[in-house]
């Protein structure tokens, strides 16, 4: 797919952009699930963070799904079906598309896991959220590997810009002592009755 | 109202990296790039043959020297 009259390769254009935006986008969910966990920005704005972490989220899924769709129009690479969804099926760089491909579907995953997370339980939703640093890690991976924009000093900078918030947090995040998760109140114990208090008549049925 | 926010970013975002992209690459493929024609000989074998689109050279002459 290419504009006839200049020659542009619009598919390639619209697939490298959708990758970097898609990017850009994860490193930003990230960032806030991190600003969330460690509750730097204090606790009450969990709820709004919590939202905007999920939407950004999603967001970067659709980004990713647009440079899917934009590689399968492309002329150059022809890539199927197949190697879109299939890790390790590329017929070009398969290993670094496929760490791609792995991220797509870590993410897509970890999107959906915020619905089933009352059904799956908190403790099994904390454990499946680990795999958000897999999935950060393989993508700036993929994006360092397989295109051609972030070579040499434009990949150090990008990765230098996307990494050291997220590291930070994380460290912050190991070194800080999580506070211990409140206990529910119990309901005070009835009172034992007091052997000076007139015992209440009782109703009896006739 | 969120959502709209994120996705309108979004798109802009997508427009904005694709305008620089399209850009670096029209700076970085300069229009006097030699071209690869397929030629085909008569005997039915295909040569790959490089053209130079580079300006030509101006139908100027040198001045004739005097004498």
């Amino acid at each position: 797919m290419s504009i006839l009259a200049t020659g542009v390769p619009v598919a390639w254009l619209v697939a490298r952009a959708a990758g970097l935006v898609a990017f850009g986008l994860l490193t930003i969910a990230v960032t806030l699930g991190l600003l969330l966990s460690t509750r730097v920005l204090g606790p009450k704005r969990g709820k709004a963070l919590l939202e905007w972490h999920r939407t950004i989220l999603w967001a970067s899924l659709c980004m990713v799904a647009l440079h899917g769709v934009a590689l399968l129009f492309d002329p150059t690479l022809h890539f199927g079906f197949l190697a879109v969804l299939v890790p390790g099926t590329a017929p070009w760089r398969p290993v670094s598309v496929a760490a791609g491909v792995v991220t797509a579907w870590l993410m897509l995953m970890l999107a959906t896991s915020f619905k089933a997370r009352r059904r799956i339980g908190q403790r099994r939703w904390r454990q499946l959220h680990y795999a958000s640093f897999a999935a950060f890690s393989l993508a700036l991976w993929h994006g360092l590997t397989t295109g051609s924009d972030l070579v040499g000093t434009r990949g150090l900078i990008f990765a230098a810009v996307a990494l050291l918030p997220v590291l930070w947090l994380t460290f912050l995040r190991i070194l800080t002592p999580r506070p211990a998760p409140k206990q529910r109140r119990q309901p005070p114990p009835p009172a034992a009755p007091s052997r000076d208090e007139p015992s209440r008549p009782t109703a009896v049925a006739v | 109202m969120r959502t709209v926010w994120v996705t309108v970013l979004s798109v802009w975002a997508l427009f904005a990296v694709v305008a620089v992209l399209a850009w670096t690459r029209q700076q970085t493929v300069p229009a006097s790039a030699p071209q690869v024609v397929v030629v085909k000989a008569k005997n039915g074998t295909s040569h790959l043959v490089v053209q130079n689109t580079a300006p030509q050279a101006t139908t100027r002459t040198s001045p004739v020297g005097a004498g």
